[in-house]
């Protein structure tokens, strides 16, 4: 009796160890997701022109988001195909489109604020919900995918109500790629064109 | 007998058009061609897209984008432009509190008696003292809004979504979803009442309300879809993501909502010992 119960307490405890890291690396992606969205907020609230906003903006995108992470998943299986040379023009491409997908909104954003959810492990990454608040909108659920929540955090996804950043790039690349034979370099023209077409 | 006479109408209209309708969809070579075997990560993109009719998908896309461009999306800025955001919201609710009754009947067909029990909190609070459903009231005093159609009672009782389509007017959708749409329409009390010259106030009703929820629905996504169009390389494809992206999570929502129904105040069951 005494043994089966000893078992049981063993059990437990083993089963609590892994469960209270995820628990802790959880809180540190919550942690982490709270620092850089008080930091976007200030950007998009702050003084200071559109062109230093911008500036601002893109360092912390830099810093917080795995932009390369994200273009190798958006290029899906592509990416394999794809020569390095092909690779270090699509990845450089990427991150200028999606910094300026991004900091062209920044006008729409005046005056949001945002509230932290709950957290919760997900495979090895961590996800943290907010619930974002724009002047005259409905506020919008947003959960924030965080990469090596507890070593070295990083955003690798956006869902907003629902819909991933990345897997709907993902599915936009996927077909423009199918649409034109699957050469990468089309794809690569089609993302230069783009951000000649922004700047 | 109003009911019944809309639904042959609706049935027999349906079926005449039916005809027309495989012969433009066969002209327009509707089938997308299956990649070759060999290429084994083709053949997983294809089956994952699950868009077997995408050409015929695409020129409704083209003809439904044609159509927003020149009658929707105007109509949508103008909206915007003429009325004020504070009235534009009071439009919406009135319009979503006339919605109350389907979605109430589609709560408690998904089996969710207290998001059936928020709906009928909401009808009644927004009803009178929201005035008409003009200001949402229920929101502030802890009943929100959610969604339900009968394309979600459909997935809750397990039919599958179906490939992807694009249909005229209606716009992204899937079978399951298209199916959901009708049968919502057929759902509403307010559709019941019959139209036409006999009844010159219905009609009027009827249609202005279709029409002011599509201008709505527009003028509430004016901003995303001009971003979408502007920044996707395929607004197509990135459409048909979003749209089942979207629909996943709605019915992920619904199936994750499951509050208790014992009201706090009432005696609970009592706990299970421990042994």
């Amino acid at each position: 009796m005494i043994t089966r119960r000893n078992c049981l307490t063993l059990a437990a405890l083993s089963a609590l160890v892994p469960l209270s890291a995820r628990a802790q690396s959880t809180d540190k992606a919550a942690t982490f997701v709270k620092i850089v969205g008080d930091k976007l907020v200030a950007v998009v609230n702050g003084p200071g022109s559109v062109a230093v906003k911008r500036a601002q903006m893109t360092q912390i995108i830099n810093s917080a988001v795995d932009v390369d992470g994200i273009g190798k998943f958006c290029l899906g299986r592509y990416w394999r195909q794809a020569t390095p040379e092909q690779q270090k023009q699509y990845l450089a491409l990427f991150r200028e489109v999606l910094v300026t997908n991004i900091t062209s909104k920044l006008g729409e954003y005046q005056g949001v604020t945002f509230t932290m959810g709950r957290g919760k492990p997900q495979d090895e990454e961590a996800v943290v919900s907010t619930t974002v608040v724009r002047p005259n909108n409905a506020p919008t659920a947003v959960d924030w995918i965080i990469s090596n929540p507890s070593s070295d955090p990083k955003i690798i996804d956006v869902v907003a109500e629902g819909t991933s950043l990345r897997l709907t790039q993902r599915s936009d690349y996927a077909s423009y790629l199918t649409h034109n034979n699957g050469t990468i370099d089309a794809l690569i023209a089609a993302m230069k064109n783009q951000v000649s077409q922004n700047s | 007998m109003h009911v019944a006479s809309r639904f042959r109408r609706l049935f027999f209209g349906t079926a005449r058009l039916l005809p027309a309708f495989a012969v433009i969809v066969v002209g327009l070579q509707g089938c997308a061609t299956k990649p070759p075997a060999d290429d084994p990560d083709a053949v997983a993109d294809y089956e994952q897209t699950n868009d077997p009719l995408e050409p015929t998908n695409r020129v409704f896309y083209a003809v439904n984008n044609g159509l927003d461009t020149v009658i929707l999306k105007p109509a949508a800025l103008a909206y915007r432009f003429v009325v004020p955001g504070a009235v534009r919201d009071g439009v919406h609710h009135v319009l979503s509190n006339i919605g109350s009754p389907v979605q109430l009947v589609n709560d408690m067909l998904e089996g969710k008696p207290r998001r059936a029990g928020d709906t009928t909190m909401r009808f009644l609070i927004n009803t009178t003292v929201g005035v008409f459903g003009i200001f949402d009231v229920a929101t502030k005093w802890g009943y929100p809004d959610h969604d339900a159609d009968f394309g979600m009672t459909l997935a809750v009782w397990g039919v599958p979504e179906g490939p992807f389509l694009f249909l005229p007017v209606l716009g992204p959708t899937d079978p399951r979803d298209a199916a959901g749409f009708g049968v919502n329409i057929a759902l509403d009390p307010f559709t019941w009442i019959g139209t036409g010259p006999n009844h010159p106030g219905w009609t009027a009703f009827t249609w202005s309300r279709f029409g002011l929820n599509a201008v709505d629905a527009r003028e509430r996504v004016l901003d995303p879809i001009d971003q979408i169009k502007k920044t996707a390389l395929d607004p197509y494809a990135t459409f048909r993501s979003l749209y089942r992206q979207h629909r996943r999570a709605q019915i992920q929502d619904l199936r994750n909502d499951n509050r208790e129904t014992v009201p706090v105040w009432f005696p609970q069951p009592a706990a299970t010992p421990a042994n």
